[in-house]
């Protein structure tokens, strides 16, 4: 009989801007928030996940953390690397391979880098090797954004998308980042602010885009046996799945069609829940569109109706819409440090905890957390639910 | 050379983006210096590909032959750079970079556009290569408005 799994303790770091803490601090921050969350010790953790940084980072932390953990994990598949940790974590668990896991991240990304992730050219710069892909790509002067853009214009040409519909996306996100003291963009927002603002590379405006922060996150899951003796209630893991269509747009043989139309249907037929069930969406909203074909392919939206779903009701995406998304103001107002993965599942986990303040979702029973990573290469979804649900 | 619609100049190339080429893909670069567009062929399943590899990717067999591409091809689909923080991209914005799928079945490509008006980009356009000579030893390939 496999074992039940839970996630039991979260924490989030300072943020959004810490110029003071170098990525591992905001990481053992995170990681320490996330112990006293639970309500279990260092001496629990048995298992530990990270990705971001290369070769044996998590392996690093585990040192630095003071941990031997029988069980490690670094899948490294851009910034859905956490969908696809929890899922390992979530197997590996069940399975009796390690009882207790902390998946962890961190990064100072806007304090080292500043804001040049998207459209700095890429990881070729200043003579870093270049992916086999990248080698063909960066000499066009293609962006990240410009990625991202081009999948954008291929839907707006198939489907009629429009911008004001990419935009509404960027104004319901604002709205809830409203509500969230930590959001770094806290002011609200209209359709026309976004489509005024600068084009980064068309379609794709600067309020069409994540922003650039701080910031740390940390996650602890554990038997459903071990978390009756913990802090918190659990919030239970039903289902999860992961897909790869590419690395470079290149090879993105339909760009208006990503793996969650594969990876999302095995995770809600393994949790047993339809669309129709999700009280709550944790998206990541690197650009605006990255919600749109998501939302599609994992079937809130038929393909190509992704617009009309997110302006329809006043907007499903706010509060007592149709599906209340990235409640705690999304990558797209509250946080994005490098990668935002991880930032999904606790949001999800404190909705279904209840805990979400002025952003409670109520009577939240089932929410999913879906990580897009590259340039919407790599997807993973994972189901979470009450115990009740 | 036309007018373009960026300010600066496509001709020079920093040394960060220089290609090495490879016995794998040391043809594609040699030939784009020269003026040929060069893709590889499958003799099992018929189809294309860009770039370079040992087997095929779309059948997986590795009966791979060279050919030279007749250069014509579509756009799948396009974006206007605004935005490019890097030297020398930055002082070429705004440039239009293409998605293309070459008339040959299974090969596309992306490649920067200097010569197409932003205005002028459309999705479904024709279009066709055009060779930039960087080196003795490899260019690239850009491609421009048909006609």
């Amino acid at each position: 009989m496999q074992r039940r799994v839970c996630v039991v303790g979260v924490g989030l770091s300072d943020g959004p801007k810490t110029p003071d803490m170098s990525a591992t601090m905001l990481e053992a921050q995170s990681f320490r928030r996330a112990l006293d969350d639970a309500g279990c010790e260092k001496r629990d953790i048995d298992g530990l996940a990270s990705a971001g940084y290369g070769g044996m980072h998590e392996v690093m932390l585990a040192e630095y953390l003071g941990l031997t953990p029988r069980w490690t994990e670094s899948t490294s598949v851009g910034g859905s690397s956490f969908e696809f940790h929890t899922m390992h974590a979530y197997r590996a668990i069940q399975n009796g391979d390690v009882d207790t896991v902390a998946i962890v991240y961190g990064n100072n990304q806007l304090s080292a880098s500043g804001r040049t992730l998207g459209t700095g050219g890429g990881g070729g710069r200043g003579g870093m090797a270049m992916p086999l892909p990248m080698a063909y790509e960066f000499p066009t002067g293609l962006t990240l954004v410009g990625a991202y853009a081009m999948a954008a214009q291929r839907h707006m040409h198939e489907y009629g998308t429009t911008p004001e519909q990419l935009a509404s996306i960027a104004v319901q996100t604002r709205e809830h980042a409203t509500r969230n003291p930590r959001a770094m963009y806290r002011d609200p927002i209209t359709v026309d602010d976004v489509l005024s603002s600068k084009l980064v590379a068309d379609p794709l405006h600067k309020l069409d885009c994540c922003v650039i922060s701080d910031g740390g996150c940390c996650l602890i899951l554990t038997t459903e046996e071990r978390a009756r003796d913990m802090a918190r209630t659990p919030v239970y893991v039903r289902g999860a799945a992961g897909g790869t269509t590419h690395h470079s747009i290149n090879a993105m043989a339909d760009m208006t069609r990503t793996a969650a139309a594969t990876s999302g249907p095995k995770a809600f037929a393994e949790a047993g829940i339809t669309p129709r069930d999700v009280d709550m969406f944790a998206m990541y909203d690197s650009f605006t569109y990255t919600v749109l074909v998501v939302l599609e392919d994992l079937g809130f939206a038929p393909k190509g109706e992704g617009g009309a779903f997110v302006t329809d009701n006043g907007g499903n995406l706010r509060l007592g819409g149709a599906l209340p998304t990235n409640t705690d103001g999304g990558g797209l107002s509250c946080t994005h440090p490098g990668m935002r993965g991880l930032f999904l599942l606790c949001e999800a986990t404190r909705q279904l905890r209840g805990e979400a303040g002025d952003s409670q979702v109520d009577g939240a029973e089932i929410a999913v957390a879906h990580g897009s990573g590259g340039w919407l290469s790599t997807q993973g979804t994972v189901v979470l639910g009450t115990e009740a649900a | 050379m036309p007018e373009q619609p960026g300010g600066g100049g496509w001709d020079e190339t920093p040394k960060w983006l220089a290609p090495r080429p490879t016995p794998e893909d040391g043809e594609y670069w040699e030939g784009a210096r020269r003026g040929e567009l060069r893709i590889q062929r499958c003799t099992t399943c018929g189809m294309h590909q860009h770039y370079a590899r040992m087997l095929c990717s779309h059948c997986g067999a590795q009966t791979l032959e060279w050919v030279t591409a007749s250069g014509a091809g579509t756009v799948y689909s396009f974006t206007v750079v605004r935005q490019n923080g890097v030297p020398p991209f930055n002082e070429r914005l705004p440039f239009v970079v293409a998605c293309v799928d070459l008339d040959e079945p299974g090969a596309r490509m992306i490649a920067a556009m200097p010569e197409c008006p932003p205005e002028q980009a459309r999705i479904g356009m024709r279009v066709s290569a055009a060779f930039r000579p960087a080196t003795d030893e490899y260019g690239f390939v850009d491609f421009a408005p048909a006609g």
